[in-house]
């Protein structure tokens, strides 16, 4: 797979009163094309700050950074990019179809084709019978459903979406999931800095956590969120045989006879199904518990964030 | 161009629906069209005293708005986050700069033209007569004050690449009027001072500076030589109208350059 996005120890540091604070330190991703990446983190992680580096709007400190296989700042690359900042703010006097006519012009595209993209974008992201009403008059779903109609207008192979999906309701919400899950099927590659998690779990296909500038885990979703556990119940299971379920990681508990066996999924299922009915119980279910990616995030961010004191400590 | 263009339009469109502006320009209307009844105060009633009167006005509102609309333009751009759309698009750094500096002169050129309008109308109301004799020195006058405000936004565009929007309010309005009462006694130490340290300060005070006195024919609009056009008003109309060009040149020239490298 070709690679879309590709960081080589970027870096960005500020300068504060007290010194200086890497916000960005020595980032190395690599995001391959017709995928969904998701970028986490904490606030004040260096999201915003690595994707204004790479759409060439912030300069890095040091490292380097290439989208679409040239380097970060190549204007030409801008033609074939797209952005969709947080909290995004636009002309508040123009209407919808005046903004997509506004930006279309940035990229040179003619009047005849500026008035065919913009009216199959509004229908495309359902604002088709709102492109004429200002934006002050739209809601916050709509202005971010605008805001991806125009980040659309230059059919771009890739997007940098920053929380897309930020303060909307739950109706707009899934709308905008959808949007971006028809983008990848339509071989976009779309990096998106989030902090909903379950939206992530759901259509990234891989992600990256990032804690005070540096990558804290990345890869695959399936391969991250592996070493779920498994929980089996069952009953009829006597005293003296539930002692042998009880091995490394396994948690057992007596719910007035029901039997509750945690484990790791590592420890498969079919050794505690066997015991339990050559004890003569009855298995009632088989629950197999998928690591989630909030687990993750929680337990990547907390292990880091304790690392760090440990390190100021010393 | 397409780009500078696009967003020179934008700008302008949000220039004249910002109500703090159009509260500036309301102000300044009013004034200009109760000023000719105002002439009534005067001891002679002179015709002069009138024009240089309602000049004044519209050069001080005129000023005012030039420097409330540039101070923002680019901060705005950054709060609201709009400059990373634009940005992220092929356009470059100076073409938003460029885009956002001509829309904010379209804006006052248009502002000047109705405060110029509403004061010939006012002022043929007044005087009771359609005389171009007295109506074409408004005109001029208001001509070279577009040119005048045009250098006094770019002051201000210079300065909103780095400094607050507070700060710059300060700092462009300090150079106006610095370049406005000072730089012509600053251009006449430079040439007759006696010591020459003085003299080299003194010249390099004025040229650093724009003159905006040099862009200020309301006087001469005022007197009666200045109810003909002859050829030697052409002339400095000309060379004014070509002082500012290069003085706006000057200085888009240093605000892209530190725009250019600047954090947003």
């Amino acid at each position: 797979m070709p690679t879309a996005i590709k960081t080589e120890n970027l870096t960005k540091t500020y300068r504060t009163r007290s010194g200086s604070v890497n916000v960005v330190d020595n980032l190395n991703i690599e995001v391959e094309e017709g995928e969904i990446y998701g970028f986490l983190g904490p606030n004040g992680a260096g999201k915003t700050s690595t994707i204004k580096m790479l759409l060439g709007i912030s300069y890095p400190s040091s490292g380097q950074a290439w989208l679409l296989g040239k380097e970060v700042g190549d204007m030409e690359i801008h033609r074939k990019i797209s952005y969709l900042p947080e909290k995004p703010y636009y002309y508040e006097h123009m209407t919808g179809m005046e903004i997509l006519n506004f930006y279309a012009k940035l990229f040179n595209i003619g009047p005849a084709e500026r008035a065919a993209k913009a009216t199959a974008l509004l229908e495309k992201v359902n604002l088709a019978s709102d492109g004429a009403k200002t934006i002050s008059q739209y809601s916050k779903g709509m202005q971010q459903r605008i805001g991806l109609a125009q980040s659309l207008l230059n059919d771009p192979v890739l997007l940098f979406l920053d929380e897309p999906t930020a303060g909307l309701d739950p109706i707009a919400h899934v709308e905008i999931r959808d949007l971006i899950l028809q983008m990848r099927d339509e071989g976009k590659t779309v990096f998106i800095s989030s902090h909903e998690l379950s939206d992530v779990e759901r259509i990234c296909d891989r992600v990256a956590i990032l804690n005070k500038g540096k990558v804290e885990q990345q890869g695959k979703l399936d391969d991250l969120l592996k070493g779920g556990r498994i929980e089996i119940q069952a009953e009829g299971v006597p005293d003296g045989a539930v002692d042998s379920l009880r091995t490394d990681g396994v948690i057992v508990s007596n719910h007035g006879g029901r039997l509750i066996i945690d484990a790791p999924d590592s420890a498969g299922s079919d050794g505690f199904l066997d015991a339990i009915r050559t004890a003569g119980g009855r298995v009632i279910s088989v629950i197999p518990r998928r690591k989630r990616l909030e687990d993750l995030f929680v337990e990547t961010v907390t292990r880091a964030t304790e690392r760090i004191k440990r390190e100021d400590a010393r | 161009m397409s780009q500078i263009l696009a967003i020179a339009s934008t700008t302008l469109g949000e220039a004249i629906r910002r109500r703090v502006l159009l509260i500036i320009l309301m102000v300044g209307l009013a004034f200009l069209i109760i000023s000719p009844s105002l002439n009534q105060l005067t001891p002679r009633g002179e015709r002069m005293v009138l024009i240089q009167m309602t000049l004044g006005i519209l050069k001080i509102t005129s000023a005012i708005l030039a420097v409330t609309l540039t101070v923002y333009l680019l901060p705005n751009e950054v709060e609201r986050r709009t400059i990373y759309t634009i940005l992220s698009k092929p356009v470059q750094r100076y073409q938003f700069l460029l885009g956002k500096f001509f829309g904010s002169v379209g804006a006052l050129t248009l502002m000047i033209g109705m405060m110029t309008l509403v004061l010939l109308v006012a002022f043929v109301i007044q005087q009771q007569t359609f005389d171009m004799k007295d109506l074409g020195p408004i005109i001029r006058s208001s001509i070279m004050l577009v040119f005048q405000m045009s250098l006094l936004a770019a002051v201000a565009m210079f300065f909103s690449t780095f400094v607050t929007p507070v700060v710059n309010f300060f700092l462009t309005g300090l150079v106006f009027v610095f370049g406005t009462l000072l730089n012509p006694l600053f251009e006449a130490l430079g040439e007759r001072g006696n010591q020459p340290a003085m003299q080299v300060i003194t010249k390099i005070a004025h040229y650093a500076v724009p003159n905006f006195s040099t862009l200020d024919i309301s006087t001469n609009a005022a007197s009666e030589a200045g109810t003909r056009i002859g050829g030697s008003e052409l002339v400095y109309m000309t060379q004014g109208m070509l002082y500012a060009l290069a003085y706006i040149g000057i200085l888009l020239i240093l605000s892209v350059l530190v725009f250019d490298r600047k954090e947003v």
